[in-house]
């Protein structure tokens, strides 16, 4: 039986006053995935930063690979991939520079080969010379995935990672989401409405009012799906 | 804090304070060669141990603070800092009053005018970073490390500055005072004003230190009760 | 990481020359501000050359941190397995090169306008020069890192770095205004020292307390 990714214990987070999350209880085992859709300001992004270390959970714990969220040792951090809102990447480098830095920072034994492949794999590699200054907003989605799955991290961290994609952006990072599932990684995507993906078999959360809960069965999401996100819950 | 002590803290001040200001201006004899003004030198030098060890209070709490991340060792720093710039303020204007009649000009770049005037630059940099920033426990670790960096600093200033300048009279070899005073009756002075001013800003300190204390305590309980009310709205 | 920043640095290519040359103005102000012209100083000399020093450390910490704000770079940074020491290493020595290549455009400039002299005393200019954007880099890396994230933000840097800087201000002035007087370096000993010891504890510092004013929570 192996270890969990990750595991969360009573998680809560407040900013200022108001309780973004609460008691939130998670487990991701290698190889599983899970949805966490929400409204916005649910709280789905700051769950993801919390995983990621990048703030420090008011109450309750997180644990990826064993290790507390707050002080995760380097080369654990080598193993997690994170998408978020914003790209990380460097808009005056080009696709191919922003790649083979995060190739280097990530110690890949090829930066560049690895760069070159997954300017392929997203579908770049026509611009790999353009800055990213240039790209477009799905573009730049592509990009970031590229860079957060570059080093085969086993825990994918994705912050609405479907956002801005037109159809082929879509299949793209589906098929990329399916692969990592496939080598063992562990997936969490966040997302306003159960993405339809194809192949894929996630469990599902919803956040609201802090609380985190299993979804409700796919199909009446479909369906109420959109109503609940109107209503801004 | 016990406020009982704070209070006795409060009296002892008091009393002190009004023997120590007795001692100035009725005990002691003027100095024979620069008469009145040198009874500054009564005040400064108790203000100057102060403002230093102030600001050794911030560094230590600082240390403290990225180490253990206890709210209250911020808070302890914040206060440290407040109440040393109210005192370093004070050191610069008594100084400021020293000079004038000793020197006839209002400010003058010696060794430890200028020390002071940098420990209070210091003090007014960290002072303006915590204003301009919300109390995030980020911003008390930038002001922790600003602590830091600023107090090992200090001992540098000090030693460039003597480098710079030296015209300050040989009454004061060393912030401890003591050489090159004849009569027994000014060290009296001097250690009684001393002890004065380090019990006024011991309290000081307490007091304010006691505020953001409790300001703290507050804001982590309005967080207890959000949660509590957020969870009891759920269960309706 | 420097090669990146060296990259990122060039390819923004105006904006690099105009901070330089802003600089250099500071210098031309103070010839104006002193008139140089007409007295041949070395102290003056000496002052002019490390206000704009000063000047230019300020510009060059600010740039190396800025440029990972764009696209919340330097979230992608903390994440990775970089530790924040070495990231420390890395925007201190692009901060320095910054103010290297300010510092020898403006001792140039020092000569031509302060009626001085190219000869030894520039070059043992050289040393104290490295120490003080050593010692200056090192500091303001470390503190923009704080001030970058306030509200006060830019205005705050000068405020926290000068009254630390101070010392190391002091003896570099001195330092320098004897260098160009012909006074061998082994006679500034002193001066030295003090440099010395502000750059070994400011490297250090900042190595060390990076880390808590790089990260978020």
């Amino acid at each position: 039986m192996s270890a969990p990714v990750v595991e969360t214990h009573r998680l809560a987070k407040t900013y200022g006053l108001s309780p973004v999350l609460r008691e939130v209880e998670l487990r991701l085992m290698p190889g599983a995935g899970a949805y966490v859709i929400g409204g916005n300001g649910a709280g789905k992004s700051t769950l993801l930063r919390i995983l990621a270390g990048l703030e420090a959970p008011s109450d309750g714990y997180a644990l990826v690979f064993g290790q507390d969220t707050r002080k995760v040792a380097a080369r654990y951090r080598r193993r997690i991939g994170v998408m978020a809102h914003q790209s990380f990447l460097y808009p005056n480098l080009t696709a191919r520079e922003n790649l083979e830095f995060y190739g280097e920072l990530y110690s890949l034994p090829d930066p560049r080969a690895s760069a070159e492949l997954w300017l392929e794999r997203v579908g770049l590699a026509e611009v790999a010379d353009s800055r990213e200054r240039t790209f477009s907003r799905g573009m730049e989605q592509r990009l970031s995935a590229a860079r957060a799955m570059l080093p085969e991290p086993a825990l994918l961290l994705l912050d609405e990672p479907f956002a801005s994609l037109d159809h082929d952006g879509v299949e793209i990072i589906a098929s990329l989401i399916r692969s990592a599932i496939e080598r063992g990684a562990a997936v969490i995507a966040t997302a306003h409405a159960i993405p339809e993906i194809e192949g894929v078999d996630f469990a599902a959360y919803e956040i609201s009012h802090g609380r985190m809960q299993p979804h409700l069965h796919k199909e009446e999401v479909r369906r109420g799906g959109r109503i609940r996100s109107l209503l801004g819950r | 804090m016990n406020s009982a002590i704070r209070n006795g803290l409060g009296y002892v001040t008091l009393a002190l304070m009004i023997v120590a200001l007795f001692m100035v201006f009725d005990y002691v004899p003027p100095e024979a060669e620069q008469g009145i003004a040198q009874l500054i030198f009564y005040f400064h030098v108790p203000l100057a141990w102060v403002a230093f060890a102030s600001f050794g209070i911030v560094a230590i709490a600082g240390i403290f603070y990225l180490w253990l991340g206890d709210k209250l060792w911020d808070d302890l720093g914040y206060a440290a800092a407040e109440t040393g710039m109210v005192f370093c303020t004070l050191m610069i204007v008594a100084g400021s009053i020293w000079a004038k009649p000793i020197w006839g000009t209002w400010w003058t770049w010696d060794s430890r005018l200028t020390t002071t005037f940098i420990l209070w630059l210091m003090y007014g940099g960290y002072l303006m970073l915590r204003a301009s920033a919300d109390d995030t426990p980020q911003v008390a670790r930038f002001g922790a490390v600003i602590g830091v960096v600023a107090a090992l600093d200090v001992p540098i200033v000090i030693a460039s500055v003597r480098l710079w300048r030296t015209i300050h009279p040989a009454v004061l070899v060393t912030k401890q005072g003591g050489h090159g005073l004849e009569d027994p009756r000014m060290v009296a002075t001097l250690l009684v004003c001393l002890a004065a001013f380090t019990v006024l800003w011991a309290w000081l300190l307490m007091l304010r230190f006691t505020q953001l204390r409790t300001r703290s305590r507050m804001s982590a309980l309005a967080v207890r009760i959000a949660f509590a009310d957020a969870a009891l709205s759920d269960s309706k | 990481m420097l090669r990146k920043d060296l990259r990122l640095e060039l390819r923004s290519g105006e904006s690099t020359l105009a901070l330089l040359a802003l600089s250099m103005l500071v210098l031309v102000v103070l010839v104006f501000a002193l008139d140089a012209g007409r007295v041949r100083s070395v102290d003056v000399a000496a002052g002019a050359l490390w206000v704009a020093m000063v000047f230019a450390g300020m510009l060059g910490a600010n740039r190396a941190l800025l440029a990972e704000r764009d696209n919340g770079a330097i979230r992608g940074l903390l994440l990775s397995p970089l530790d924040p020491g070495t990231l420390y290493a890395a925007k201190l020595a692009a901060a320095l090169i910054f103010m290297a290549v300010a510092e020898v455009g403006a001792v140039i400039l020092m000569v031509l306008f302060f009626n001085l002299e190219f000869d030894v005393s520039i070059a043992r200019l050289a040393p104290i020069l490295a120490l003080g954007a050593i010692g200056f880099s090192a500091l303001a890396t470390l503190l923009s890192a704080i001030t970058g994230r306030t509200r006060g933000g830019d205005m705050l840097l000068p405020i926290l770095a000068v009254p630390i800087f101070v010392p190391a201000l002091i003896a570099g002035v001195k330092a320098s205004a004897a260098a160009l007087a012909g006074v061998p370096l082994d006679s500034m000993g002193q001066w030295l020292k003090i440099m010395v010891a502000f750059d070994v504890l400011f490297v250090t510092a900042g190595y060390l307390l990076f880390e808590h004013v790089v990260g978020e929570n």
